[in-house]
């Protein structure tokens, strides 16, 4: 599939086909990143979907997916390119004893079988019929030199091997960058990307995820369990359960053969849900207290037209 | 800067003259707007927004504003301007007939409060005079914010530390002397080169054996190594903090001297920076060279102003993504509240964590309900007591689960 064919009805349509629920504004953006061939910059809560998204269009566009994964220390060796210095020493070792040809070992093991390939030359250097995804997950844990490295690699897609030239990408890759905001990320990276912020779904969308991703479940029990989620988030706990949660604590509850939520059944899947001590604690008391309570919940919530 | 609808008219009614035909201008004269609303475009940004106008039909709006804010805004906080300011430039006439020749200015959706029934000429003069009206405004602030200001109302009190008892510092120099250590001795992921460690490196390992003529006999590792943390203290000596200041003169001494690359300042009206005035090992010296320098001590907060000046003059070179900032302060302050919330934003992005020490947290039925407190708090990673060596013990423990 061509990803430059595409309008935005359709990527919201191949995403969903994957049960990725996407509203219309992250739809756009995901199509003008794909045409334009521009990095997309996707920031937002944890668990609210911005590593999935990259992982369902590689899916769906049939392409490699590429992570590379960020962290404070990540270097140009891990992200780039190493040569392969074990192999190198062996090969001059057996060389030496063989009484090989010294000026065609010296370029022998500065050739691509002694390169290995981290994720960013990897993206680079694809060959396939489609180009790779290429998700740099979680840029806001690298280091800030380590963002001003990936300023060059984005802005030309080519990369510079000394020993053996410059390789430049045949075809670019879809980039999608995500952040959870543990530091901001530097304007001039920024400005080289379009930009969006996923927020928490509202109740229809929430429900509509639950229902695409697990079409077995009651209706009623999913309307609890967006209602409850919708609830929470607007409280005052330490971590504000995402998406992902979400889902875990649906398939838990459909596991359990769960038709209907009760305040029993809330507290002890709860560990789904919350993943501190003191947010279940406060949840339990909030309980306890008839702060949530469940009909109230659902007799406010929105009424879906199914 | 606050952004209204009134604000957001007069920014757009600015920039009315450089629309033009065509998409390009149109979306120039937006940007232009929008940089004047506080958020920043570049020429690059504005090119690919007009690069991907032709890619979707401009005929839905909703797209269109999510194609311009995904081009033009690169942070959350801006969405709120942006949609204001989207709303008062594509207007739907605008919107459906690109090029258009004036601006009015009343009918605006987002212009509520402004006068009705005048003409078009009369509603741009009225903007453009409201406008001239805030600048001045903000130059006189800029005035006042350059020169120290020495007011009948500030007290100027010389403060005399030398009643200080020796046992009562070192309990509180032993407790400081243990955060201290906490925050200082970070790891880090990043390693460095040595004998001992868990991964080999081969790149060092290649060069050692050069000089065994290529034989690998000494294999290099890495290993992690501690990161400085930087501290920034930011003190808060006004009247209303008098009771603790001596204990916090201590804790300032304390920290500075444990830890390397801690700066020190202290605010009430104004701020000043103390770093090289407490940098010696000699409390007693130091404590008088304090109480001896230091003018404004114990008088009113402006704590919105302290931390504008501090993030004007001191924060660009100091604060950087791997500094903890510590205020401490009881956050009863005099000044403009907006201000305040302002610069503890942008203190926010600079700094790697904020904490604010707060000595009435103590009291069992304090809660941060005075304005300025309350305006800082969103912006806060930690808000903690400290009134005494045992809340001092007690930070240290949080701060080590902080940076584990």
């Amino acid at each position: 599939m061509d990803p430059k064919q595409l309008t935005i009805e359709q990527v919201q349509e191949i995403l969903l086909k994957e049960k990725y629920v996407c509203d219309r504004s992250l739809a756009t953006v995901v199509y003008l990143s794909l045409v334009m061939g521009k990095p997309l910059l996707l920031e937002g809560e944890a668990g609210v979907g911005k590593t999935e998204i990259a992982k369902v269009l590689a899916k769906v566009l049939n392409a490699k997916l590429i992570r590379l994964q960020c962290y404070e220390g990540l270097d140009a060796n891990t992200a780039l390119y190493e040569w392969n210095y074990p192999k190198q020493m062996l090969r001059i070792k057996l060389e030496e004893v063989e009484h090989g040809d010294k000026a065609k070992v010296e370029t022998e093991i500065f050739s691509q079988e002694y390169l290995i390939k981290r994720p960013l030359l990897e993206a680079i250097q694809t060959d396939g019929a489609n180009p790779p995804v290429l998700l740099i997950d979680e840029i806001d844990r690298a280091d800030m030199e380590f963002e001003a490295f990936l300023l060059e690699v984005l802005s030309d897609f080519q990369i510079t091997i000394p020993e053996l030239g410059t390789v430049s990408a045949q075809h670019r890759p879809y980039v999608f960058l995500t952040s959870n905001r543990t530091r901001e990320i530097h304007d001039a990276l920024k400005r080289r990307c379009l930009y969006h912020w996923i927020e928490y779904p509202t109740f229809e969308k929430e429900y509509e995820i639950i229902t695409t991703k697990f079409p077995e479940v009651e209706t009623k029990m999913a309307q609890q369990i967006c209602a409850f989620m919708q609830k929470v988030r607007e409280m005052n706990f330490y971590k504000r359960p995402g998406v992902a949660e979400t889902l875990d604590w649906a398939s838990a509850l459909i596991a359990l053969n769960r038709k209907n939520l009760d305040d029993k059944s809330v507290v002890e899947t709860m560990g789904c849900v919350f993943k501190y001590r003191e947010d279940l604690h406060h949840l339990r008391e909030q309980v306890e207290s008839r702060q949530i309570n469940l009909d109230a919940l659902l007799r406010a919530s929105p009424e879906l037209v199914s | 800067m606050d952004v209204t609808p009134e604000t957001v008219a007069t920014a757009v009614s600015h920039v009315a003259s450089a629309r033009g035909k065509g998409t390009l201008p149109n979306l120039m004269a937006f940007a232009r707007a929008l940089k004047q609303l506080g958020i920043k475009v570049s020429l690059s940004q504005v090119l690919d927004a007009s690069r991907s106008v032709e890619l979707v039909d401009i005929g839905e709006r909703p797209d269109f504003r999510a194609l311009l804010r995904a081009n033009l805004v690169s942070q959350k906080e801006d969405f709120p301007v942006f949609d204001m300011a989207f709303d008062c430039f594509w207007r739907e006439q605008t919107y459906e007939r690109m090029p258009m020749e004036t601006m009015e200015i009343q009918g605006t959706p987002t212009e509520s409060d402004a006068p009705e029934g005048g003409d078009e000429e009369g509603g741009l003069e009225e903007a453009a005079s409201e406008a001239m009206a805030n600048e001045n405004l903000q130059l006189d602030n800029l005035d006042e914010f350059s020169v120290p200001t020495y007011s009948a109302q500030e007290l100027m009190n010389r403060k005399d530390f030398s009643e200080m008892g020796v046992e009562e510092s070192r309990a509180i120099a032993r407790a400081i002397m243990l955060i201290a250590t906490k925050i200082a001795t970070q790891i880090s992921r990043r390693k460095k080169v040595g004998r001992k460690g868990n991964t080999v490196d081969p790149r060092w390992t290649m060069r050692r054996s050069m000089k065994y003529g290529g034989e690998v006999i000494e294999l290099v590792h890495r290993k992690k190594r501690i990161k400085k943390t930087k501290v920034v203290l930011l003190c808060d000596v006004s009247g209303s903090m008098d009771c603790y200041s001596r204990f916090l003169i201590q804790f300032m001494y304390g920290l500075q001297n444990e830890l390397w690359g801690v700066e020190t300042f202290v605010f009430s009206t104004s701020l000043s920076r103390i770093t090289h005035l407490i940098r010696t090992k000699d409390i007693v010296n130091a404590l008088e060279k304090i109480s001896g320098s230091i003018l404004g001590w114990s008088g009113g907060t402006n704590i919105g102003r302290s931390l504008h000046t501090f993030n004007r003059n001191f924060a660009p070179s100091i604060v950087t993504h791997r500094t903890v900032v510590v205020i401490i302060s009881d956050g009863w302050d005099r000044g403009d509240v907006s201000l305040l919330e302002r610069e503890m934003q942008d203190l926010k992005r600079r700094a790697k964590k904020i904490i604010w020490l707060n000595p009435l947290l103590a009291s069992e039925n304090y809660e941060p309900l005075c304005k300025g407190m309350q305006a800082a708090l969103p912006y806060l990673d930690l808000f903690l007591s400290v009134h005494n060596v045992n809340s001092l013990v007690s930070l240290g423990r949080t701060l080590q689960k902080m940076v584990a």
